[in-house]
């Protein structure tokens, strides 16, 4: 962090996303960002898994949802992480689920989500690897090298460590503001400032 | 290695002390207190007790500033271990269902829905058909097969380490209420007896025993009742049997007793089932405890009468001590058929599910059972003073929200730590710390509250314990601005060169400037900001081998810096008085506040060099 990049690193977007230029996204169009978040030079975001079933023919006058990938606002993509859909057999074929992620989501360096969703101010450590179809609550903290198994429901407020994961503690009361990433944000990006005290 | 070291603060909670505990106004001072001195050794005279923590109680007193809550009507700290909880909600930590309280008592603390962890990894069990490809040979299922493709037999199946209920001969006809079908069937398939059917069962059976068993004259049950009767001769039925055969004992052995003993079990709670309520049952209670002599005959003769338990429906069960079976599956299973300790402690108490005890039996990872989820709360929190609440979730499970949230972090100041580094200085490892040399530490504290906080430190001149450092606080006493609001912070430029001017003409000095060019001294400032200051810490750590190389305890490298913090503030009375709201312009006498309390700076460890 205290390494000032050089300058253009990032690519900055009108709704405040800083995109390493080194960030590997494929089918960025299946790709939403909610705008303020930081994805970290060689970060992956697989958006060309798309789904190929579409949930129902129903809604025939909507356009298919096509996104894979949903991100939340102030979310930090670490180095070398990856973010990848979860895909499962339904209804006899082979389809990949969109991965939604909230609001203020950290993802380490090098962990690997296939989460169905992750909720709000959620700390995922690094080296973390989250199993296809894990639904994440908000207020969550994953600890570095821990395996969440797939299917895995962590309730909010969890402290999770272990491989499997398994919940070794509550956040603390005191602890909520520690999610936030906002501060974080403006520490990345072409022109860096300063963590505050 | 060792992780690298992170600075940390720790802060004493008052309750660790009784004799602040009950004080509602804050201590001004850490008073001495006898269980205290054993702590210490230097200076018992002294009236000011350093804390010292690396005393065994510290361990209990001392949290992260994000672990305490703070009372409102108190002024004080509050810390996990004093707060008071209730539960608001129960829940499922896997399907967030909520579990109504009335259902814990009926149904157990677990869920009883579908939801199972592996009993060999604790993942979570998922519940998925044995048939994923139907076989079209086949005639089609009547159900619908586009709204469950799947039929057919289910079975839970773990994701992680790839356990599945077959391995234990279990299988699921529904995919839902797996807890309920679960309950009913043993490990490898065989039916199980629930207890309402166990009850039914028995009544049934005394009904017709009663007419066969006075035809078998005595010798037992029919063979074909007795196979029935050892099948099911699981603890439970075993317990409930014995159950049923003492009291009918009791009631036998003193038929006037016996009355009353029994109108209280119908009446009364656990205890008078036991006949505990009845006089004559306690009276030959404590006789059996205090009669050695036959002092009296009459009871004497009265537990003459009790017998045991005979026979299978009375509770009786030959000890099966022929333990060749197990070891020759040993034999054949070898030690990876075996369960490990924690498999075995995660399994559920068998006495709720009503299978055979693993305890003195082999214990074969055919035995496991799927564990349900262990429920989950959501508790409030009171002051264990006031009553007052502290700390209140919203009911609902999937509600993040807090009503009530007085989290000590938004009442006393946040204390962080990083070493100094001056840029002239070339230090390579700065947090390694040497003994004999001197280090700097910049201590940051962050003022939360509305007001302007004076704040008073104190530390030891030496650190408590074998190995004592030498402490310097450069300034401890300073002032920190109020936390204004984001949008003041645009004026801040004017406003706080008028406020370091006052610091600067107060006692407590000040330093704004050439920040990034001074040296640390005494009785200054290192650094200020809107709603912070920095000070700095010098420490002189103790060698290890000094006077000679001793054999280091646990932790006994780790510099550990004991700090009494007293913070001051004026407040409005707004608090004490709704009327006060209307006069939030004239002059209102300010109240003044204080709080003190002892906190421990971990700065590092000491290098063995």
């Amino acid at each position: 962090m205290s390494r000032r990049p050089p300058r253009g690193e990032y690519i900055e977007t009108d709704t405040g996303n800083k995109v390493a230029r080194k960030a590997t996204l494929v089918g960025t169009q299946n790709i939403m960002l909610g705008g303020k978040t930081v994805i970290m030079p060689e970060a992956m975001i697989r958006g060309d898994l798309v789904r190929t079933l579409q949930p129902s023919p129903s809604s025939s006058g909507a356009p298919p949802n096509n996104t894979a990938v949903a991100i939340g606002r102030y979310c930090f993509l670490s180095r070398g992480c990856c973010l990848r859909p979860p895909g499962r057999l339904y209804k006899g074929l082979f389809t990949y689920m969109p991965l939604r992620l909230g609001d203020h989501v950290f993802v380490g360096p090098g962990s690997v989500v296939q989460a169905a969703t992750v909720g709000n101010y959620v700390h995922i450590g690094a080296k973390v690897a989250i199993g296809e179809f894990a639904i994440i609550k908000d207020y969550v903290r994953i600890l570095d090298d821990t395996v969440v198994p797939p299917n895995m429901v962590i309730p909010s407020f969890s402290i999770v460590a272990g491989q499997p994961a398994r919940v070794i503690g509550e956040v603390p009361e005191g602890g909520h503001e520690a999610f936030e990433l906002r501060e974080l944000y403006k520490t990345v990006g072409n022109n860096p400032q300063p963590a505050p005290v | 290695m060792a992780p690298p070291f992170t600075p940390y603060t720790f802060i004493q909670c008052p309750c660790s002390d009784s004799s602040t505990f009950n004080r509602r106004s804050p201590p001004s001072t850490p008073t001495t207190h006898h269980f205290h001195s054993d702590n210490d050794d230097n200076d018992d005279d002294d009236d000011e007790h350093p804390f010292d923590p690396r005393a065994p109680r510290s361990n209990y007193s001392l949290f992260p500033l994000e672990y305490l809550l703070y009372c409102e009507d108190c002024h004080q700290i509050r810390c996990p271990r004093c707060v008071a909880e209730e539960i608001v909600t129960y829940y499922c930590p896997s399907c967030l269902f909520e579990v109504p309280s009335s259902n814990l008592k009926s149904e157990g603390n677990r869920c009883t829905r579908s939801c199972f962890q592996c009993p060999v990894c604790i993942g979570p069990l998922s519940v998925t058909s044995l048939e994923s490809h139907p076989d079209p040979n086949l005639i089609p299922a009547p159900d619908n097969t586009s709204a469950a493709p799947h039929g057919g037999p289910y079975i839970l199946i773990c994701s992680h380490c790839a356990w599945s209920s077959t391995e234990v001969g279990i299988q699921f006809d529904k995919p839902n209420s797996i807890h309920a079908q679960l309950a009913k069937l043993r490990n490898g398939g065989n039916p199980r007896m629930t207890a309402k059917e166990r009850k039914e069962r028995r009544k049934d059976l005394a009904q017709s025993l009663g007419s066969s068993y006075s035809a078998a004259s005595g010798s037992g049950y029919p063979s074909h009742f007795a196979d029935e009767l050892d099948l099911d001769l699981d603890l439970e039925t075993q317990f409930s049997n014995l159950k049923l055969f003492y009291q009918s004992q009791l009631a036998n052995a003193n038929p006037g007793g016996g009355a009353s003993g029994g109108s209280a079990s119908g009446s009364g709670g656990a205890f008078g089932d036991l006949g505990f309520t009845s006089p004559t049952s306690l009276s030959r209670i404590l006789n059996i405890y205090t009669s050695t002599s036959s002092q009296d005959k009459k009871a004497k003769s009265r537990i003459g009468t009790m017998r045991e338990a005979l026979d299978r429906d009375e509770g009786l069960k030959i000890a099966n001590l022929d333990e060749s079976e197990a070891i020759a599956k040993l034999h054949a299973e070898d030690h990876a058929g075996t369960v490990s300790t924690s498999q075995l402690l995660n399994q559920t108490p068998q006495l709720h599910l009503g299978e055979p005890h693993l305890h003195g039996r082999s214990r074969f990872a055919s035995e496991l059972r799927p564990i349900p989820y262990l429920l989950r709360t959501k508790r409030s929190k009171r002051c264990p003073i006031c009553r007052h609440i502290i700390s209140k979730p919203e009911a609902k499970v999937l509600t993040t929200r807090f009503r009530i949230r007085l989290v000590a972090g938004s009442y006393i100041p946040s204390i962080t730590i990083r070493p100094l580094s001056l840029p002239n200085a070339s230090t390579p490892d700065p947090s390694a710390l040497r003994p004999s040399k001197p280090a700097q530490f910049v201590l940051t504290f962050k003022n939360p509250i509305f007001e302007p906080v004076k704040i008073t430190l104190a530390t030891p001149a030496l650190t408590p314990g074998r190995f004592p450092s030498k402490v310097t606080v450069l300034c401890p006493q300073f002032d920190i601005d109020a936390n204004t609001d984001v949008w003041d912070e645009a004026l801040k430029d004017g406003d706080k060169r008028r406020k370091k001017g006052e610091s600067m003409d107060s006692a407590t000095g000040g330093n704004n400037g050439g920040q990034h060019q001074h040296q640390p001294a005494a009785g200054k400032i290192w650094e200020r900001g809107r709603n912070w200051v920095s000070i700095v810490v010098e420490v002189v750590p103790a060698s290890l081998r000094k006077p000679m190389p001793v054999v280091l305890k646990e932790d006994e490298d780790l510099l550990e810096i004991p700090m009494f913090v007293r913070i001051e503030w004026e407040t409005d009375a707004m608090g004490d008085e709704v009327g006060a709201v209307l006069g939030k312009d004239r002059d209102l006498p300010k109240l003044k506040r204080e709080l003190a309390y002892w906190c421990v700076l971990g700065l590092g460890r000491v290098s063995d060099q």
